[in-house]
Parts: C-alpha cells; sequence; structure tokens
C-alpha cells in the first residue's frame, strides 16, 4: 500500500478518534446515548473554520474555538432534558442531529447545502496525532478521578449515586459538555483535512458509527475506544468490495455484542486501563498505598 | 436532642396516600426502628427523607434544617444516606471502586486539577484510597477488594451496601430492611454490625424490618406505622404490649390488608 | 380561509400516518419502558412488502395493506426476539436496549439498502390521482383513505384495549409488570403481543406513506417525527400519540404552506424544545417518581 493512503487512514483515524473519545466518556462512562454526535462536529467544524477563514484566529485557537462552540450548544439540550428520563435526551439528540444539518443547509453565508470549499488544507498527520494524544491522555486522567468515578456511578446506578451525594444532573452535563468539545474540535479536524465542509457529512450514519465505534471497543473502556475506531476506520478502507454490506454486518454485530458480551472486544478494562495507565501516568500503576 | 423530626408528613401517589399525616423525631446517637406490615408506607418514609420522592405536605427537618424540597445528593452532602431493600450497588465495578466513589466528598480537586494530576490531586486521592481501605478493614470487605460488585454472594453485597454508604460519612443511616434474605447468623452478625455502626462512626441508625427480633433487639425507640398512618412510637416494652400494634400485626390478616388496599 | 382549510386536510392526513407510527411506538413504550428506535425500519419494510406485493404480485390493494401489516408484524416480533428479549432477561441497563435497538435498525436498513438497493420507489396508482371535490375543497383519494385507515386501525386498537380481555392484560402489564404476572397475566406473551401490534400498524402506516409519497431505505428515519409526536402528546400515552401526532401534521402543514417547506422538518424540533421547557410531561402525560 502506498504511503499516501497509509497516511489519509491514519490521519481520518486520529480525526474519528477525537470524536468518539468524546462519545465514549458520554456513552460507555456515563451511560447516554445520543443519535446526534456528528450534529455536534458539524457545529464545532463550523465554528472552527469561520473562526480561522472569518475571524482570522490561528488554526490551533479555530480548532478550540470550534470545540468550545459545540460544548456550548450541547449545554441548553442537556439542560432540557438530562434531569428527565433517558429516552427524552435521546430523542432531542436526534432531532438535534437532523436540525443542525437543516440549518446548515440554509445559511447561505456557509455555503448552505453545495458546502463551504477552499478551505485552507492545515490538518496533517502531526497536529492530528498531537489532538488524538492530547485528548487520549486527558480522557484517561479525568476517568481516573473522582469526577470520572461520578460519571461512572451515573451510569451504574443512578439512583445510589444521588444517595451517596453525586449530583447525577451535573455530572451528565459536564460528560455531555466535554463529548460535545471533543466531537467539536474532530470538526474542525475534518474541516481543515478535506479542505470542504458540507452539513451531509454530518449525518445520522456518522453519528451511528461513531457510537459503534465505543460499542466495538467496550463499554467503559479508552483502550478499547483507540482500538476500536483505528479498527473500524481502517477496516472499510481495506474491505471495499465489501462495502455494501458493511453496515449490514455492523448491525448484527452491534446486536450481537449487547446480548453476549456488552464489554465488546476489549473486555476486562480494569486490566486495559492499568496498562494505560503505566503508559500515560506520571508514576507506575496506582499512586495510592492499596 | 432530635436530629430528624418529621411533621404532618404525607404523601399521595394520585388517588392513593401512601404516608398520612405521620410525626416523629429520631434522636440523635440512637438507632430508630420503623416497623409496619407490608404496603404501611415504610420504604415511602425513606424515600422522602432522602429527597427521592417529593412530599405532598408536611415538613421533614434534619437538625432543625427543612430538607423536604432539596435533592437526593444535597440531602446526602447534609449528611442522610441509605441502603435500598433491593440493593442498589454500582454492580460492575469493583467493591474498592464502589466506597472509593461513594466517598468523593472527602475530596474538593477539580476537573482541572484531575488533568494536571496537581499536588492537591495526588494528595486528596490519597486521602480517599486511604480511607476506602480503613473503611474496607472495619467492614471485613479487605479480602474482596478486587471483586465485582454483581459477583459478590448477597449477605456481603448487603455489607458493601453499608459500607458504601457509610463512605460517605453521613450523621444518619437508613437501612431498608438490611436483614431481607439473611439466614439466623448472618441476621446476628448484622444486628452487632448495626451497633458498632452507632457506635464506631458516630452515626445515627433508622432502620426498617420485618423481623421483629431484630427490631425489639437492637432499637431504642420504635415507629410503628399501618396503612400509611403512625400507630404508635415508643420504647420496645411500650411498643409490644401496645394493643393497636398487636392488633395490626396479628388480629388483621391478609383478608383485612386485601379489603383496605 | 379556503386554503386553510385546504392546508388542514393535508396536515389531517400527514397527522394521521403519524398517529399509526406513534401509537404502535407509544403502546411498545408503555410495557417496555424504552423507546423501540428500531420502529422505523419497521415502518420501511413494511411499505416495501406493501410495494412488491402491488407491483410484483399483483395482489389487490386492501390485500397487500393486510400482507404488509402482517410482514411488519412478523418482523416488529423477530427484533423483539433476537435484540431486546435476551437482555429483557438478564435486567440489562436502558442503555444496552437503546444501543441493541439502534443494531437492529441499522441492520433492517442496510439489509434493504444491499438486496434491494437504494432507490426510491414510488408506489402504483391504486386510486384514481384526480381529488375529490366537496364544494371549494379538494381532498385526495389517498388523503381520505389515508385518514380513514388510520381511523379505523385507531378505533380498533381502543377497542381492544378497553374491551377485550387481552386489552386488559395488556394495560395491566403497563401498569406494573410484577403485579400483572402475579395476577395471572402471562407478561411474556403481552411483550410479544404489544411488539405485533406495534408491527402492524408500522406495515399500515408504511404503505400509506409509501403510497403519499414514495419508498426508500431511509424513510425509517420519518419516524422521529412520531417521537417527538408521542413526547408532544405524552410519552407513553395513546391517546396523547395521537392528538401529539395531528397536531404536529397540521403545524408543519401549515408552516410550510404560509412560509417554507424548507423549514417543514424544523418545525418538529422547535415543538420539541418548547415542549421540553413549557411541558416536559407532555400534553397526556402523568409525573412518574421513580420507585426506589
Amino acid at each position: 500500500m502506498e504511503w499516501f493512503y497509509v497516511k489519509g487512514i491514519l490521519i481520518q483515524s486520529g480525526i474519528n478518534l477525537t470524536a468518539v473519545l468524546g462519545l465514549s466518556l458520554l456513552t460507555g462512562f456515563t451511560g447516554l446515548f445520543s443519535f446526534g454526535h456528528a450534529g455536534f462536529m458539524a457545529v464545532g467544524g463550523y465554528a472552527a473554520v469561520f473562526a480561522g477563514m472569518r475571524l482570522g484566529l490561528p488554526y490551533p485557537l479555530a480548532l478550540l474555538f470550534g470545540g468550545l462552540v459545540a460544548g456550548i450548544v450541547s449545554l441548553p439540550i442537556g439542560r432540557l432534558t438530562l434531569n428527565l428520563k433517558g429516552d427524552y435526551f435521546c430523542i432531542a439528540t436526534l432531532g438535534f442531529g437532523e436540525a443542525i444539518r437543516l440549518i446548515l443547509d440554509n445559511v447561505q453565508t456557509f455555503g448552505g447545502a453545495r458546502g463551504w470549499p477552499g478551505i485552507p488544507v492545515t490538518t496533517d498527520l502531526f497536529n492530528v496525532a498531537v489532538v488524538a494524544i492530547i485528548g487520549t491522555f486527558v480522557m484517561v486522567r479525568l476517568v481516573n478521578s473522582r469526577h470520572g468515578r461520578n460519571m461512572i456511578a451515573v451510569r451504574e446506578e443512578e439512583l445510589a449515586a444521588r444517595t451517596v451525594g453525586i449530583d447525577a444532573f451535573k455530572y451528565k452535563m459536564l460528560s455531555l459538555f466535554i463529548s460535545a468539545m471533543y466531537a467539536g474540535v474532530a470538526g474542525g479536524l475534518q474541516g481543515y483535512y478535506l479542505g470542504f465542509l458540507q452539513p451531509k457529512m454530518f449525518s445520522i450514519t456518522k453519528s451511528t458509527e461513531f457510537t459503534i465505534m465505543v460499542i466495538f471497543g467496550g463499554i467503559g473502556s479508552i483502550t478499547g475506544t483507540v482500538f476500536g475506531t483505528l479498527l473500524l476506520t481502517a477496516l472499510p478502507e481495506v474491505l471495499r468490495a465489501f462495502a455494501i454490506w458493511r453496515l449490514v454486518v455492523y448491525g448484527a454485530a452491534v446486536i450481537f455484542i449487547m446480548i453476549s458480551r456488552p464489554e465488546g472486544l476489549m473486555g476486562g478494562k480494569e486490566l486495559s486501563l492499568a496498562a494505560l495507565r503505566r503508559l500515560f501516568g506520571p508514576r507506575p500503576k496506582r499512586e495510592v498505598p492499596s | 436532642m432530635s436530629l430528624l423530626e418529621t411533621k404532618n408528613l404525607t404523601k399521595q401517589f394520585g388517588g392513593l396516600t401512601a404516608v398520612d399525616n405521620v410525626t416523629f423525631t429520631v434522636e440523635e446517637g440512637s438507632i430508630t426502628g420503623l416497623i409496619g406490615p407490608n404496603g404501611a408506607g415504610k420504604t415511602t418514609v425513606f424515600n422522602l427523607i432522602t429527597g427521592i420522592y417529593k412530599v405532598t405536605s408536611g415538613q421533614i427537618l434534619f437538625e432543625g434544617v427543612p430538607i423536604h424540597d432539596r435533592e437526593p445528593h444535597v440531602i446526602a452532602g447534609m449528611g442522610i444516606t441509605r441502603t435500598f431493600q433491593n440493593i442498589r450497588l454500582f454492580r460492575r465495578l469493583s467493591v474498592r471502586d464502589n466506597i472509593l466513589t461513594a466517598g468523593h466528598s472527602g475530596a474538593r480537586y477539580s476537573v482541572v486539577d484531575s488533568i494536571l494530576r496537581t499536588p492537591r490531586y495526588v494528595q486528596e486521592e490519597r486521602q480517599l484510597a486511604r480511607e476506602c481501605e480503613r473503611l474496607m478493614d472495619l467492614m471485613d470487605l479487605t479480602e474482596v477488594a478486587s471483586s465485582r460488585a454483581s459477583s459478590l454472594p448477597y449477605g456481603l453485597q448487603r455489607r458493601l451496601e453499608i459500607a458504601r454508604a457509610l463512605a460517605v460519612k453521613p450523621k444518619m443511616i437508613l437501612l431498608d430492611e438490611p436483614a431481607a434474605g439473611m439466614n439466623p447468623d448472618e441476621t446476628m452478625q448484622l444486628m452487632s454490625l448495626i451497633s458498632r455502626i452507632r457506635d464506631e462512626f458516630d452515626c445515627t441508625v433508622l432502620v426498617i424490618d420485618h423481623r421483629m427480633d431484630l427490631i425489639m433487639g437492637i432499637c431504642e425507640n420504635i415507629v410503628v406505622l399501618n396503612f400509611g398512618r403512625k400507630l404508635a412510637e415508643g420504647p420496645p416494652e411500650a411498643v409490644q404490649t401496645n394493643p393497636a400494634v398487636i392488633e395490626a400485626y396479628l388480629g388483621a390478616s391478609g383478608e383485612g390488608v386485601a379489603v383496605h388496599a | 380561509m379556503v386554503q386553510f382549510f385546504q392546508q388542514l386536510i393535508n396536515g389531517v392526513s400527514i397527522g394521521s400516518v403519524y398517529s399509526l407510527m406513534a401509537v404502535g411506538y407509544s403502546l411498545v413504550y408503555s410495557i417496555m419502558n424504552f423507546s423501540n428506535f428500531a420502529h422505523g425500519g419497521v415502518i420501511m419494510v413494511g411499505s416495501y412488502i406493501g410495494f412488491y406485493l402491488l407491483t410484483s404480485a399483483k395482489v389487490p390493494f386492501p390485500a397487500a395493506l393486510l400482507g404488509a401489516a402482517a410482514g411488519a408484524g412478523v418482523l416488529a416480533i423477530i427484533v423483539e426476539r433476537i435484540a431486546y428479549s435476551p437482555l429483557r432477561h438478564r435486567s440489562a441497563p436502558f442503555l444496552y436496549f437503546i444501543i441493541s435497538a439502534m443494531g437492529a435498525s441499522m441492520f433492517i436498513e442496510n439489509f434493504v439498502v444491499a438486496t434491494i438497493g437504494p432507490t426510491f420507489k414510488t408506489y402504483p396508482a391504486v386510486f384514481s390521482r384526480w381529488p375529490i371535490e366537496i364544494g371549494p375543497f379538494y381532498i385526495g383519494r389517498i388523503d381520505v383513505l389515508i385518514f380513514v385507515s388510520a381511523a379505523m386501525c385507531l378505533l380498533g386498537l381502543v377497542y381492544f384495549i378497553d374491551r377485550t380481555k387481552l386489552g386488559k392484560a395488556v394495560q395491566a402489564t403497563s401498569f406494573n409488570h410484577r403485579a400483572a404476572s402475579l395476577m395471572g397475566v402471562n407478561t411474556g406473551f403481552v411483550i410479544t403481543l404489544v411488539f405485533a401490534i406495534g408491527g402492524l400498524l408500522a406495515g399500515i402506516a408504511g404503505v400509506l406513506f409509501g403510497m403519499k409519497y414514495t419508498v426508500y431505505p431511509q424513510m425509517g428515519a420519518i419516524t422521529i417525527k412520531s417521537f417527538i409526536a408521542a413526547v408532544f402528546g405524552g410519552l407513553g400515552s395513546l391517546p396523547g400519540a395521537v392528538i401529539g401526532s395531528l397536531l404536529l401534521g397540521i403545524i408543519e402543514t401549515l408552516v410550510s404552506g404560509y412560509f417554507s417547506s424548507q423549514y417543514r422538518d424544523l418545525i418538529s424540533f422547535t415543538l420539541l424544545i418548547a415542549v421540553l421547557i413549557f411541558r416536559p410531561i407532555g400534553l397526556m402525560g402523568k409525573v412518574t417518581e421513580e420507585k426506589a
């Protein structure tokens, strides 16, 4: 395989990983299901490109701006739905994902449905790698703090979490905000990689594929998220002939994982987290006496 | 001095009054029992005290402060926590992580602290871990520290749930049928554990149970509920001989309950 | 004024289709307490079955409608058996159900893409395309058919739920699973039954929708409207689902008639936000408190 081709897969993996890490925090660690993550990615992408091309912000700040805007957009959605039953959040994200595309289709200053061409191609393997590694690093540290544990507690047993003093609503909001920020940054990376943005790039299918990456890797595992994303980004490129049946197989696989092995490919998450901690943490294993 | 006080506490679900005008007090440092036949409204009272249900009318005062309009996590922060009749552990987490998580309020570091691993994070995390180990030690859970909560035998799950509640450092703990499903041996152990909670953790206990022997054996004060109303309140001897209580427990059989319900 | 009533008629027509979808979804919700997001796939398959029965098998329209309903009903039961039933049996968390539903939906939609193809298909003209004239109003024959079929289905459902023994079992189960099963209701059977009914209604909705517009693999996405309509009416409430759907259909048509059809699809989202701000339990919803 040519390097150019491999490099493309790697860059796309890094972009996807950034988005999927955020989704992993939301779905895998906090137990909230979003149909609309591609929507946050779209918001972040357009905001980042707007910041870079119209406001003249340098590339790293433009990405950050995109992330921030996506995070802020997520807040009203969370505010309205996260203290209700989980279904409301799902339906709201489904509606949001569709609505954001329709809105972008009609905003002529961003090119409407035809898209926004002529974005300087700035994203390369190096800066994608930097973002993805920082993103992973931050996520690992977050989930290994009291804040991460509180999110996991909300996922495991919300009522009990509240009776031990965890503000479930606050932690769901925090998780959603961080998650949307990751998606937003990924959207910026995407726009600056392809050189154009188009609303239809951010369909529900895209959101679904992100969720599948989280599930393949294993709910509640960062290592799993990384492997799941790399594998599922590369696989379709390798199996092009198989393209039509790919999503059929994904659908079947998702059901199979849920009914037989919800932990996903990685399974034992404790082991993988400990390994990651050794890899990224400044101290070997737990820095606390055990 | 009374730690917890309910005044004319009432809870209605649609047309059904589950708790009807109930007034009682729990003295600081006491072990108080809440008893009554099935459907008497005992668990509903717990759900009202811990803020899971909103009261229809009446008041709940904790250390003289009204708490009946607060969120559950705020009430927990003020020092009331509980266990559940149908055990609600963080099932897929280890025993250690269950307790460590519940101890969260012992640390104050921010999200940024955790990402940067500031000295504050390291120090407070260490402190949390130490307290977690100490608690596991006191509750005889150290051996199973790394086991998944859901894989524990039933009795240990109950004990873990109590340990998790104690990790909150509560002033008052509510135990909802802690002896359910336990054999006599385990029940004996539980009784001594409840006394230890009060003495070693300096924690007031309010306990629901059907088992008269358990309640009579450890409680200094007993509140009896029947059909949502308070039937009697007082020390075990007085309650045991109260004709209304005897009537409720022995006189009215299943048929009577069905008619009233 | 004439234009207004004309829009109203269109709105009721599209609202009737939404209501068939929303009622099936709400019925499953009221029993299972989770949103069956695979509902859209079932609607789409029903639409395809109807299409092929009419074009390839050339059966008369009522037979095609029944065939589509039956096929969709069977598919709904299969989805329940494969994707949800194992989760139910080990009381898996809510999240797993949603994920499994997503998998089922993805499988169904893409299976159709892979086998039949992604192209749009147009139903054959079963009825004359000429509208019926009543005074100054024109009513499409298809709209009459949609309204009448939807009304008949919903009345049939109301009769079933309120008047039959099985219907009472469904109500009891939705109220309290455990109590119902202690009273001798076979809750496993009730769940199958509810999925079957939801599927039947979905199949009919699929055919009607396909006749009014077209058939394509992604048409299941239309169910987002019925989810929103169900939230609007009150999640889990059947009358709420019908009223929410009709209102949504009418508001949508009026907005696209008087403003721009581009905003039509944004209406449902705007409405959702308004409901969540002002009345999260919906028009006919009840406040429920989680049992501890």
